[in-house]
Order: structure tokens, then C-alpha cells, then sequence
């Protein structure tokens, strides 16, 4: 329905909301992306803290390449440390010669040139001229479950189809339904109430609750079995990925589930 | 003290909006429009922005004053 590099928002039908709200889960939660987990601070001269750095940086969403790392406790290398295939990282150093500078994350220098930071423009810290800031940070897959700086998205919501039904032979268009819906969803038109922007009615029913008519000659429901799914990337993957990625995950883990159910009960039998 | 990365509640990246935001707030323009044409849209990220005091601007300003009067070689500057 809409769609960019950042933000979609799409209509699913012949589903229900148990699954709807499994597949927001697991895009909060489950899929995985890149954030900087671990900071090694060889210099820091700066008004801000080692910690608070090491905060901020880890907060810095990456652009992830989910196919070329794996996630550490997948890691072949088993290792604490981690290896080439499940830790990228990136170098900073920075030193203010004249005058008050401002450190972005553009300073960043990755050893994988894939795995950068979303936007350049991102304020780590300020030095003060003969300030220095020196650090190396390990950058590492993770799922939301644990941290929200591992989370792909900054949003992901479902609602119900709208089904706007106005009763055009009881309707006397006063109005006032017009008036009072906070998304503007109904516009006036000659002799009659329409529908404008479907998609940005909250079922609030507030239009039915004003209508004079009694019974109100507008209804407000929703389809049970279609949801309009909103989603907005942080830019680490993009929103079509992450709902791929979503679905796989969640099919994996619903195959797990059936496999041990079926083990129970035959251990029952 | 220096502008947030994230939105405290909902994560959206805002840190690299901040600059622009402050500029062209300054210039006079409507801050509710800024955040507009910046494309964020829920209340929760518009409060990190319009709410934000950059601190860190304050507190440099001692730091900038030491160095100053370090190149002037006043010893008193401790």
C-alpha cells in the first residue's frame, strides 16, 4: 500500500490477530541485526563518560548483512571473542586540533565497508581543542529479545480493516461526524457523507456516538480477518527483509513446536 | 548533556535530525513544521527533539576558556 526504504505498511488478509500479533512479535523480537556490542576505549579525553560513549555507539543502528555473519551462540568458532564471521569491527579516532568539534558516526571506520552506521550524521560527542577520543568497537548480530539496540524496527503495529457503512436514506448530512473524526477519515459531499481515507480511521466510533439519527445512521466496523500491518525500519534492514526474515523465523519455531508436541505424545503412548 | 541517539520510547534514530532541527529552528521557522518536513511523526520522537537542551554546548564553553588562557600562559589558570 506504501512503501519506501524505511516505512511500510501493507494490508493482509485470510489471517487472524493470534497470528498477526505472533508476526509483530517476532519482528520485534527475533529477527536479528547488527549493533556495537562491545567497546574498547584506548583514549577518551572527552567530557562524556566511557559508558555513556560506549552507550550511544551501541544505540547507532548498522546496516546489517544478515547473510554474511552469524549470530555468536551459532558462531562455528564458539568462541567468547567471536571470529571474522560473527563480529565486524570498527575503529574511531578522533582528535579535535582547532577548536570545538563535533565526532559523527561517518568517523567510523568499519573493517567490512557493508556494515556502516545508518546515517553519518549521528552525534557521538563534542571535543574541546587537544580533546581525543580513541576506541575500537565490536559490532555483533542480536535479537531484540535481549537488547532493544539489536531491534530492526523503531515500529510495528497491526490494526483491523476498517468498514465504513453510511445509511444514505437515513443520513441527512449534517455533519457532524465530519467534524468530530480526529483523522478527518469522512469528508461532506453535496447531500451525503463519504469516505475519504479509509486506512486512517482508528475505529474510535466517535462519528456513531455524535450521529442524531437513532439508531445512528453510520457504522463503524472492522474486517476480523484482514489487518493493515505498519512497519518502520531504523534503516538496519530493510522492512521487506525483516518480515521475510520475520516469517522464516516464525516458521521455524512453529515447526519446533509441532516436532516436540508430537515427541510428547508418543512418549505418552 | 548532547542530544539522544534514539527515541527513549520507541527507538526511531533522531540523534542525525538534531542539527538541522536546532538550525533552522533558529532561523524563525514553526518547530511543529520542522519536525514535519524531518518526517517524524509520533509525539513520542517530536517531544525528544523539541524538548532537548543541548548541555554539552554549556559545559565546553569551560573547557574552551581553560585552554585560552593556557595559550596566554596564566599560571593561575589551575
Amino acid at each position: 500500500m506504501e512503501k519506501n526504504d524505511r516505512n511500510t505498511r501493507l494490508i493482509i488478509r485470510g489471517t487472524d490477530a493470534p497470528f498477526m500479533n505472533a508476526l509483530r512479535r517476532t519482528v520485534l523480537a527475533g529477527v536479528p541485526c547488527m549493533a556495537i556490542d562491545e567497546v574498547v576505549i584506548i583514549e577518551n579525553s572527552s567530557v562524556l563518560r566511557d559508558e555513556i560513549i560506549a552507550h550511544r555507539l551501541g544505540l547507532i543502528p548498522l546496516k546489517t548483512d544478515l547473510d554474511g555473519y552469524n549470530l555468536p551462540e551459532e558462531c562455528p568458532c564458539k568462541s567468547e571473542f567471536g571470529c571474522n564471521l560473527c563480529r565486524v569491527s570498527l575503529a574511531l579516532d578522533a582528535e579535535a586540533k582547532e577548536g570545538t568539534r563535533t565526532v559523527y558516526s561517518g568517523e567510523l571506520i568499519s573493517e567490512n565497508p557493508d556494515i556502516v552506521p545508518v546515517s553519518d550524521k549521528i552525534p557521538i560527542v563534542k571535543l574541546v581543542k587537544e580533546q581525543k577520543l580513541k576506541l575500537e568497537a565490536y559490532a555483533r548480530l542480536g535479537k531484540g529479545k535481549k537488547h532493544a539496540k539489536w531491534q530492526p524496527v523503531s515500529m510495528c503495529t497491526y490494526k483491523y480493516f476498517p468498514q465504513i457503512k453510511i445509511d444514505d436514506k437515513r443520513c441527512d448530512a449534517c455533519g457532524k461526524c465530519v467534524e468530530i473524526c480526529p483523522r478527518k477519515v469522512l469528508v461532506k459531499d453535496g447531500n451525503g457523507i463519504e469516505v475519504r481515507d479509509l486506512m486512517a480511521c482508528t475505529l474510535c466510533q466517535d462519528c456513531v456516538d455524535v450521529c442524531p439519527q437513532n439508531p445512528p445512521a453510520i457504522d463503524v466496523s472492522w474486517d476480523e480477518n484482514a489487518f493493515i500491518f505498519n512497519l518502520e525500519s531504523t534503516g538496519a534492514l530493510p522492512p521487506k527483509r525483516t518480515m521475510t526474515e520475520a516469517i522464516k523465523i516464525l516458521d521455524k519455531q512453529l515447526k519446533e513446536f509441532g516436532r516436540q508436541i508430537k515427541v510428547k505424545k508418543s512418549a505418552k503412548s | 548533556m548532547i542530544i539522544p541517539v534514539r527515541c527513549f520510547t520507541c527507538g526511531k534514530l533522531i540523534g542525525d535530525k538534531w542539527e538541522e532541527f536546532a538550525r533552522r529552528v533558529k532561523t524563525g521557522e514553526e518547530p511543529g513544521g520542522v519536525l514535519d518536513s524531518l518526517g517524524i511523526k509520533r509525539y513520542c520522537c517530536r517531544r525528544m527533539l523539541l524538548s532537548h537542551v543541548e548541555v554539552i554546548d554549556d559545559l565546553l564553553r569551560f573547557y574552551e576558556e581553560a585552554e585560552k588562557r593556557k595559550q596566554a600562559g596564566n599560571r593561575y589558570y589551575y
